[in-house]
């Protein structure tokens, strides 16, 4: 059993760190972008799936990370290996103030704050123009080397294997604390917060936590674009972002982490094959996304996982 | 004098605003009052009305056409979505309704954005409400004063509605108590099913009305819907007069707020559903806490 | 001093005096059940003293502690722990879990977002020997949701227990069990309270489970105490009752 388990990990691992060597340029590009958004995803997950925080504006964490990473490489001349977890430290702390909004509303309402706060961070990188070049956004963006001279992660190789380094620190750093005792009680959040709430623990406290680590590995990634996309513009906070970033999540699996890493490779897959056919992969996205809430909840990694059991 | 005048066109501009906002507020606060959700998509439906209310007025010259046929349009469609899908769904919990809603948000901004493009789509006011007049020197449109009155006519019909027909009563008892309805010999689907047809026609009717003064365009959607919800917070979920109140306010705030803080402008919204969440959860006429 | 003090509490919503001017002392030890008819305020007298809803008026003192108006979570972290009338659980987590959650509470650091393993395993500790003393060391491994509704009442006293409270609240154990259930129950829970061994504030439907459990009874009756004292007398008093509508034989 262990063992099977340890190859399900260590293959696609494997997978993974040899890609660039076997794909053409193009594809590899495409994969380190996909992980990115794998990134994005997955911090997602983090809130939706295992406190039940289901936000509309997720964006504003990518877009924010993208836009100080970006402002910190083109204009304050930082290499990327401060700027980026610089830029995901930045995202942290706004999001330590938008967390503490949100989290004074439940339900619906607190869904709808999040968007209204998407929203209102994509007004001001209109308005912002000194900081942020309005609907221009940041372009240029330079994957500055240094400290110390380091290099390598600046050619597409080297920024995939950065890329890489990043979701699966991300990744570790979340199954840990899914697994510790802050996870059992976020666990405890999603199923029954008012006996959390009586049993002694301040939830509210533990939801802002959830929502500002989500925030900062959102932020991460965003920070990660930047420098990936040489640009950084108000698109990157859109609403049909945070849209989509929810989507990947349902496909790929609620409350899994690995789930909605694959549902964005899906989505990346998806949106490359389609959209050289017909101008509406868009629109059969969203209806796959309401199919898979209506039957398949569960998502992509959870209809594997329950196969993968039933077949033990 | 002036500022008299000033004063005067502003509050006009609040509340041919309210009526806008009314349209949307109500269809939401509807279909929350019966349904128990939130209807995510409504600002997506406001959108529908708006560009359909365009090919319409762009086909058959009559804006009063427009006027009748997104209504039903947007109405069927919401209909046949709570038909199809959100039956499926009334054993799961919220969650599922707002992702839901959500994906239909984005597919009709999708379609919308394959079946009438990227580009914003003006639609002209009928001719004998596109001039303006004269109030105490200042020049004011004409149309919002239609506005102003269509809201008066809509809100009043509503409450009548409610009230005194039959569905209205229905909808009503359905709203307290489902169960007793069902009881007494009523298929309650059928009230759902047509509450949120209601509920979205007059969603679709707002957008055509919205049309003249903002232009079709696919921004509509998000913003819609946030200031819906802002309202309908405000006034008190399942509250109809709590969507007149929670309209009549936002829309002076937004007005007076643009005027003297034109930078906050895009903000204010946000800060007052913060207050108002923080203040108190349940709305201020509101039955659910 | 009382370990539980209750001065003048009350409660208003609007128009509804739900309780009014309730005082009480619970010494330690004591197991005291709060009785009276439908709508009496039983319920909401607890979620006045656990903190779920504010008091209008009067004070609520634990050990010399002021708790008055905290919310319900520093409440509980005083060592006052409490059950539901309707039960409310962790419906997909097992027995043990549920139990887990409850005895994490009172570790140190119960909010550390790394490891855990010594901190689970003091917590198992707890949870394990709670889940023994009510007989639920069978289904230990059951998803909560599934199980039937008698051993449901039963992990929620066990949660409360994993947790080592000063005192203890429950409210209506025996709700919804069968009689075979309510015997076994009141067995458990009797022997758990015997000798002073425990703290416990009870609201009761069921005069058997009252008079086999408690030492010392209040009655309410619209929001406000009209007897407190021992089972016979409150048994014999005339305006308790008058209350109840032809008393309790």
């Amino acid at each position: 059993m262990i063992a099977r388990r340890a190859i399900s990990f260590a293959v696609p691992l494997l997978a993974l760190v040899l890609a660039p060597f076997a794909l053409p340029p193009y594809a590899a590009t495409l994969l380190t972008e996909a992980l990115i958004l794998g990134l994005f995803a997955m911090s997602l997950d983090l809130m939706v799936g295992y406190a039940r925080l289901i936000s509309f504006g997720h964006a504003g964490a990518y877009g924010l990370g993208a836009y100080a990473s970006g402002w910190l490489l083109l204009h304050a001349g930082l290499p990327m290996l401060l700027a980026i977890p610089a830029a995901m430290l930045i995202t942290g702390i706004v999001a330590i103030g938008i967390a503490w909004v949100c989290t004074l509303a439940t339900g619906v309402s607190f869904s709808m704050l999040t968007l209204a706060v998407a929203q209102l961070l994509y007004s001001v990188a209109f308005k912002w123009t000194s900081v942020t070049g309005a609907s221009d956004g940041l372009a240029g963006i330079p994957r500055t080397p240094g400290p110390f001279g380091i290099a390598v992660f600046g050619g597409r190789m080297g920024f995939y294997y950065l890329v890489l380094a990043c979701l699966l620190g991300a990744l570790v750093l979340c199954r840990a604390v899914v697994r510790s005792p802050f996870g059992a009680v976020l666990r405890g959040i999603r199923e029954n917060e008012a006996k959390t709430l009586a049993l002694g623990y301040n939830t509210r406290r533990y939801k802002i936590a959830v929502v500002v680590l989500a925030y900062a590995l959102g932020g991460l990634a965003g920070a990660l674009y930047a420098p990936f996309a040489g640009f950084a513009n108000t698109e990157l906070l859109f609403w049909l972002l945070s849209g989509q970033a929810l989507i990947m999540v349902i496909i790929g699996g609620t409350g899994t982490l690995v789930g909605p890493i694959l549902g964005a490779v899906f989505f990346m897959l998806v949106q490359q094959e389609l959209s050289s056919y017909t101008d509406s992969w868009a629109l059969a996205f969203g209806l796959i996304f309401i199919g898979f809430v209506l039957f398949a909840p569960q998502g992509i990694w959870g209809l594997a996982a329950s196969r993968f059991r039933r077949g033990t | 004098m002036e500022f008299l005048a000033f004063l005067l066109t502003q509050c006009l501009n609040a509340l041919s605003q309210a009526s806008l906002l009314f349209f949307l507020a109500v269809g939401l606060t509807l279909i929350f009052g019966i349904m128990r959700i939130v209807n995510f998509a409504h600002g997506a439906f406001f959108m529908l009305g708006a560009y359909v209310a365009y090919t319409a007025v762009h086909l058959s010259g009559s804006f009063w056409l427009a006027l009748v046929l997104a209504p039903l349009a947007v109405g069927a469609v919401g209909a046949a979505f709570e038909l199809g899908i959100l039956r499926r769904l009334y054993r799961r919990d919220g969650s599922a309704f707002l992702m839901v809603t959500f994906g239909l948000t984005l597919v009709l901004g999708e379609a919308i954005r394959l079946a009438w493009g990227v580009a914003a789509l003006p639609v002209p006011a009928p001719q004998p409400l596109s001039g303006i007049v004269f109030i105490l020197g200042e020049p004011f449109p004409i149309y919002r004063l239609f506005l102003i009155g269509a809201g008066c006519v809509v809100a009043l019909g509503m409450w009548q509605f409610l009230e005194r027909s039959r569905l209205g009563l229905l909808i009503r008892a359905t709203s307290q108590n489902a169960e007793m309805v069902h009881a007494l010999g009523t298929d309650v689907r059928l009230v759902r099913s047509c509450v949120f047809g209601i509920g979205c026609g007059l969603a679709g009717i707002g957008g055509v009305f919205a049309a003249p003064l903002v232009t079709a365009s696919l921004g509509m959607a998000p913003n819609a819907i946030i200031d819906t919800f802002v309202i309908v917070i405000i006034g008190g979920m399942g509250s109809f007069l709590g969507s007149v109140v929670g309209a009549l306010l936002v829309a002076f705030v937004q007005v007076f707020g643009t005027y003297y803080f034109p930078d906050l402008a895009l903000a204010l919204m946000y800060i007052v559903m913060v207050i108002v969440l923080v203040a108190r959860p349940g709305g201020l006429l509101g039955k659910e806490s | 001093m009382a370990l539980l003090e209750l001065d003048g509490l009350s409660c208003r919503f609007g128009g509804l005096l739900a309780v009014d001017r309730v005082s009480m002392r619970v010494a330690e030890g004591e197991v005291r059940a709060v009785i009276g008819p439908n709508g009496a305020g039983k319920s909401t007298l607890f979620h006045l003293i656990t903190g779920l809803v504010k008091p209008t008026g009067g004070t609520v003192r634990f050990a010399g502690e002021n708790l008055t108006g905290l919310p319900a979570d520093r409440i509980c972290r005083r060592g006052l722990s409490r059950t539901f009338q309707l039960t409310s659980l962790f419906p997909e987590m097992t027995a043990r879990e549920n139990a887990r959650l409850a005895a994490q509470a009172r570790q140190k650091r119960c909010w550390q977002p790394w490891g855990g393993s010594p901190l689970f395993g003091a917590a198992l500790r707890h949870a394990d020997a709670a889940l023994e003393q009510l007989g639920l060391t069978d289904v230990a491994h059951q998803t909560a949701g599934l199980l039937s509704h008698g051993d449901q009442r039963l992990l929620e006293v066990a949660m409360a227990l994993a947790q080592q409270p000063r005192l203890l609240l429950l409210d209506e154990p025996t709700q919804g069990l069968s009689v075979e259930e309510t015997a076994l129950a009141v067995e458990t829970l009797g022997a758990l309270f015997s000798d002073g061994a425990m703290t416990v504030l009870l609201v009761e439907h069921d005069m058997e489970v009252v008079f086999r459990l408690a030492r010392t009874i209040t009655v309410l009756h619209r929001g406000a105490v009209i007897a407190d004292g021992a089972p016979e007398a409150v048994r014999a008093d005339a305006a308790v009752q008058t209350a109840y509508l032809g008393g309790f034989d």
